[in-house]
């Protein structure tokens, strides 16, 4: 029997699931392998029964913590899907303040009060609130890795998502490095699997795959140093998607993923 | 140098029209150096005008048309049981302006693909690419080939280009090359001024480096065997990114990953091979997510000592030939090799340069089909406990698997991907073998769902088994802990065979597992026990209450107390030993507490065996493959090996 798979978004612009909506005629391939159940951007029908689970989106309030549990309690297997699902994503750029005094700078002296839509607390990743089996990272995913994890799973195996740094796949795509170009880019320290897309394009990483190691300050200065980079640009750039990885007083702390 | 008939001359214009020609002939893929933004790559020529031979290096070696960063290896159909076709489709190619480091580089790996186990892959695309060097014009900042003797070369081209200002000498370096000029240039003879002109270049080229090493080439090895553990390593890799850029961009950095890709229909899919590098931590992963070389600085270490010992006493040239790319792609600047050389100059030198390496021979596979699996049938599976099961296979070829005991094969699962798994059975006349798998990984764990008349792929029979032979006329004390009992059933099949039962005096076997439902083959242990003079001891290491045991409990260790000293000669015994990494040290201080020599006992070590062949490097401990020189090892010969029983 095929594996029953239905999609759920949270807080996210849903780009990661029109990514899969995108794959146009390789859906057919896909609704093979898989009975899609629920998938709001390009079906009516729903289920709640289902064995995938697959989450877009981050978790900002209790009412999305609750309707999360529900679907973890009902899938087998939940898959986070994008950014915002797998680290947090761009939602956690409100995390470096107050939520009281992000509200007030949003919606002003708006009345909401009691309105639970608006019941916000700092910005979580799907694995802060519930177990995550598998991660398809990216803002937005790659439609190659969605289609690696997804017949990884109906092949019976896991999933292996790259635990190396996106610098190995823009070497291999024989970048110049970006550093050369005098820009600063997260590619040493970020996660691959995305085929370096944004290096090869002349774009430095901003990190949305998750920050895999953070070098030490003392190398990180020195690297700042001997490319002429200002340590404004390296903030911004690590504030993008990992702003809790980034430290605006310490830099980037010594965490080693080799070092136990 | 090349005599004068030998090089010929021709003008600037006319070298045009010769890339042009060669452009236009549609038998060969032109390939040259190219301007990519601030840097140089080589890449598919269209146009001579393209060409840029002043250039200083290039981003990726021309190591990308060797050994592709994505290579198709084959084709599979999922729908079939077993369907595998090879990719054998290539079109010959000409490699225009390779600098001399980088033919030298090339041919190293030519003696890492070709010499001994042939890469069927890697010999097909060399056979079909035509080199054409060209003297540096320019160095890169980086560079110290100086140093390395690598900034001009005699041989490993095809032609050879020098430029002397007002028109080009091309040296011919093989008939390949000289057809090739005769075919698409028009050029005339070179005379004595010109020959002592291409002389004087070359020259000159070594005056313009301005990078130096203190340490010769030749002495590297010795250096590095003296300063294993100096604090240079773990100081410098402090900074380290774990971003391997340094392995992808070398020119003689060879190992390699294979994935199976998979289309969205799982209808059919391909097996691929990519670049992989010794600083990426799951390197040396193995099915059960045990990490060896896990710290940072050990791994920032192996690739020095590949590059600087290990290869060099192998194969007797030093990995590197100083064209500056790592130093260059290393944004924390620690992986220049000049700068670590010179680092350790003025520390001590040691003369035993092979202590991290051992010389063994290995079995070769002279049609060098060394990566396409062999269809097999899986005759027989029998779950034996939770998450072990037995499987009986027999090769579809209907040939025996021909092993020893010890070896171990590739168990290939399409889509899926290839597991090593010891061969568990004795060489025995039967057609087919056995295979006990522990469900771990990937591929364990979909042999697990398979059931009789299944397909399956096998590579192999891999490594150096055990040593039978020398075997004779000795006790046999054989300990195994958990799975190392598999292997190790080989070993006791295969001696306890009527055939060759007489040759071996008595037999001990110790056997030791988690608690009593993970013991594995207890019946065929009873078997084995009734044979003449063999002896078999089994413990525990925790019983339950609720579990019905009645031998003995506690670590394996307990037994050999109870091994009686007098009946073992402990000159005539040879002890075995196949267990998890961390039981080797206690076993082994039992052994030298009974009086073995370490040089009569044998251990069977586990490590990530990708490819079986000694050539995509996951399986090495320091210098040496456990796929191709192991996995079965005497212990004298790696007890000094440090990353042998970390």
């Amino acid at each position: 029997m095929k594996p029953r798979v239905a999609f759920f978004d949270f807080s996210s612009c849903e780009g990661c699931q029109l990514q899969i909506a995108d794959l146009e005629e390789e859906i057919l391939d896909l609704i093979e392998i898989v009975d899609v159940v629920s998938f709001r951007e390009v079906m009516k029908e729903h289920s709640d029964e289902y064995d995938i689970a697959i989450v877009e989106g981050s978790i900002m309030r209790p009412m999305d913590e609750h309707r999360l549990r529900k679907i973890r309690s009902r899938a087998k297997t939940l898959i986070a899907l994008g950014a915002c699902a797998t680290i947090g994503g761009v939602n956690k750029i409100r995390n470096q303040w107050p939520t009281e005094e992000v509200i007030k700078e949003v919606y002003k002296d708006a009345d909401i009060k009691d309105n639970e839509f608006f019941n916000v607390y700092p910005t979580k990743a799907v694995n802060e609130v519930v177990p995550v089996d598998y991660y398809i990272h990216g803002c937005p995913i790659t439609r190659d890795e969605f289609k690696k994890v997804i017949t990884a799973l109906a092949l019976g195996k896991k999933p292996e998502i790259p635990n190396y740094p996106v610098c190995v796949e823009c070497k291999k795509n024989e970048n110049v490095c970006l550093f050369e170009l005098g820009k600063f880019c997260l590619g040493p320290i970020t996660r691959a699997g995305c085929g370096a897309i944004c290096p090869s394009k002349g774009s430095p990483c901003d990190g949305c795959r998750g920050i895999l190691s953070k070098p030490d300050v003392e190398c990180v200065m020195e690297l700042l140093e001997r490319y002429d980079l200002t340590y404004e640009e390296m903030k911004s750039r690590c504030m993008m998607y990992n702003t809790e990885s980034f430290n605006p007083k310490d830099g980037m702390t010594i965490v080693r993923r080799g070092r136990k | 140098m090349k005599k004068t008939k030998d090089i010929r001359i021709i003008t600037k214009n006319e070298f045009k029209n010769f890339v042009n020609n060669m452009i236009k002939d549609e038998y060969y893929n032109v390939i040259g150096v190219k301007e990519k933004g601030i840097k140089y790559v080589f890449d598919s020529l269209e146009n001579a005008d393209d060409l840029r031979l002043d250039y200083d290096v290039t981003i990726l070696p021309p190591k990308k048309y060797f050994l592709p960063q994505y290579e198709k290896m084959m084709d599979f159909n999922l729908r079939e049981s077993f369907n595998v076709k090879k990719d054998n489709s290539i079109k010959p190619m000409i490699l225009l302006g390779v600098h001399p480091y980088d033919i030298i580089a090339i041919q190293q790996t030519d003696k890492l693909y070709l010499d001994a186990q042939k890469d069927d892959f890697y010999k097909k695309r060399r056979d079909n690419i035509i080199i054409i060097g060209v003297d540096i014009q320019k160095i890169s900042p980086k560079s110290f080939a100086g140093s390395m003797k690598t900034h001009v070369t005699d041989f490993g081209f095809d032609l050879m280009i020098t430029n002397l200002e007002d028109k080009y000498a091309i040296t011919i370096g093989s008939e390949k090359g000289r057809t090739l000029l005769e075919k698409h240039g028009k050029t005339k003879s070179a005379d004595s001024t010109d020959v002592k002109k291409i002389r004087e270049i070359r020259k000159k080229i070594l005056s313009q480096y301005t990078r130096e090493l203190k340490v010769p080439k030749e002495e590297w090895s010795n250096v590095l065997a003296a300063n294993y553990n100096h604090p240079i390593w773990e100081k410098r890799s402090q900074k380290c990114m774990e971003c391997s850029s340094c392995t992808m961009v070398c020119p003689t950095c060879y190992c390699y990953d294979v994935v199976d890709d998979v289309s969205l229909d799982l209808k059919e899919g391909s097996r691929i091979r990519t670049w992989d590098g010794c600083l990426i931590r799951d390197f040396t992963k193995i099915g059960s997510g045990e990490v060896f070389r896990d710290d940072i600085s050990k791994r920032y270490r192996h690739r020095f000592y590949r590059k600087g010992n290990y290869l060099p006493e192998r194969y007797g040239f030093v990995a590197c030939v100083g064209c500056g790319r790592c130093g260059t792609a290393c944004l924390p600047n620690i992986a220049d090799p000049c700068d670590v050389i010179n680092d350790l100059s003025h520390f001590e030198r040691s003369e035993d340069t092979s202590r991290f390496f051992i010389k063994q021979k290995s079995k070769v596979d002279e049609k060098g089909v060394i990566h396409v699996p062999r269809s097999a049938t899986i005759k027989r599976a029998e779950k034996l406990t939770e998450n072990e099961m037995f499987f009986e296979i027999e090769l579809d070829d209907h040939k025996k698997l021909g092993h020893k005991p010890g070896q171990f094969v590739e168990v290939s699962i399409f889509g899926v991907g290839e597991a090593p798994i010891s061969v568990s059975s004795g060489s025995s006349s039967k057609l087919s073998f056995d295979l006990v798998v522990r469900r771990v990984g990937n591929v364990t764990s979909r042999l697990f769902k398979m059931k009789p008349g299944d397909k399956i792929g096998i590579r192999g029979p891999f490594g150096n088994g055990f040593d039978v032979k020398n075997f004779e006329k000795k006790h046999l004390l054989l300990s195994s802990g958990g799975l190392g009992i598999a292997p190790m059933r080989s070993l006791i099949q295969y001696v306890l065979d009527p055939n060759n039962r007489k040759k071996y005096k008595d037999i001990t076997i110790l056997y030791g597992a988690k608690q009593p439902n993970a013991l594995l083959f207890l019946d065929e242990v009873k078997e084995w026990s009734k044979v003449h003079n063999v002896k078999c001891e089994i413990t525990v290491d925790e019983c339950a209450e609720s579990d019905c045991w009645t031998g003995c409990t506690g670590l394996i260790t307990t037994l050999y107390p109870k091994i009686k000293l007098d009946r073992y000669d402990s000159e005539n015994t040879i002890a075995v030993i196949i267990g998890p990494p961390v039981v080797y040290k206690y076993i082994i201080k039992c052994l030298e507490t009974l009086g073995i020599q370490d040089g009569n006992i044998y251990v069977s070590l586990e490590r990530r065996m990708k490819c079986g062949v000694g050539k995509c490097g996951h399986c090495q401990i320091n210098g040496v493959y456990v796929c191709k020189e192991g996995p079965v090892f005497n212990y004298n010969q790696i007890k000094d090996l440090p990353e042998a029983f970390e």
